[in-house]
């Protein structure tokens, strides 16, 4: 019964995911290649992997746009790495978060860089804790296994 | 689901920088059975195909440091490698101009679906059941 209750909530949270913009499609292809039976915890493993590069990279950015004379070409190639990795987990805000940075690293403007790291980084870590809800549900349901 | 009647792997070449596109696509190619080997950009591609080394199908990215996808492409090619299925995966709005005249045979957005890669491996397969 509480596996059957929690497995409920466990649904409901994903679809609140998408429904607010946090998943896109892309999601429902992780969950087919975990459900296809090979790897049962290749979408934790994955976003997991995907939480990792984002911490990473956004500090790097915020280091690059703190110094003195900022390197916009490395800028935009570590906005470049977080777009490919959010799109390829289904993170869909951070995605189109990386998709906003693009104009303002184009016009090489600081300040405009900034905020939108700002912005980034929120997205990012409201779906990290979605995520880490979501996973925290399948762990319980699991124990009840 | 992607048959193969004489049984041999196709050999699978991922060029990726960025390690969660590497790790979804890598499940994807396991998913259809095929051997995987990985570089991280367009130079350590190249140096493979310079190695000798034979792939059926090369899943390349566009923007990666060192040398980018296209300019590998360009290259492989002009080593001689006419048989090896290329298809350029990106997001960039450009990528496609980028890949098709650098040489490659198809481009498909990125991220991509099971259902797209699953298509093309069956292509693959199908050529190398012929061959025999």
């Amino acid at each position: 019964m509480a596996a059957v209750a929690l497995k409920n909530q466990l649904n409901a949270h994903i679809a609140s995911m998408f429904a607010a913009g946090f998943l896109d499609k892309q999601f429902q292809e992780l969950q087919m290649l975990q459900d296809d039976g090979s790897s049962p915890g290749f979408v934790s493993e994955v976003v997991g992997l995907f939480i990792d590069d984002a911490e990473k990279i956004t500090g790097l950015i915020a280091g690059l746009l703190d110094q003195p004379v900022v390197d916009f070409d490395k800028v935009d190639a570590l906005v470049h790495q977080l777009k490919g990795s959010s799109a390829s987990v289904g993170a869909q805000r951070v995605k189109l978060s990386c998709e906003q940075f693009h104009s303002y690293y184009e016009a090489k403007n600081r300040d405009g860089c900034v905020m939108a790291l700002a912005l980034l980084r929120n997205e990012f870590y409201d779906s990290r804790s979605k995520f880490q809800t979501m996973f925290q549900l399948e762990q319980q349901i699991e124990a009840c296994s | 689901m992607v048959s193969n009647a004489q049984g041999s792997p196709v050999k699978a070449f991922i060029v990726e920088d960025i390690r969660v596109c590497t790790f979804v696509l890598s499940a994807m190619l396991r998913m259809f059975n095929c051997e995987i080997v990985v570089a991280n950009n367009g130079k350590e591609a190249l140096d493979f195909f310079l190695e000798g080394k034979k792939f059926d199908i090369v899943l390349c990215d566009k923007n990666m440091p060192i040398m980018s996808g296209p300019e590998a492409v360009k290259k492989i090619r002009a080593l001689g490698e006419t048989d090896v299925m290329i298809v350029g995966v990106s997001a960039d709005e450009n990528a496609m101009e980028a890949f098709m005249s650098a040489g490659a045979d198809v481009f498909v957005d990125k991220p991509m679906k099971i259902e797209t890669l699953e298509t093309m491996i069956q292509e693959v397969m199908n050529k190398k059941n012929a061959m025999i």
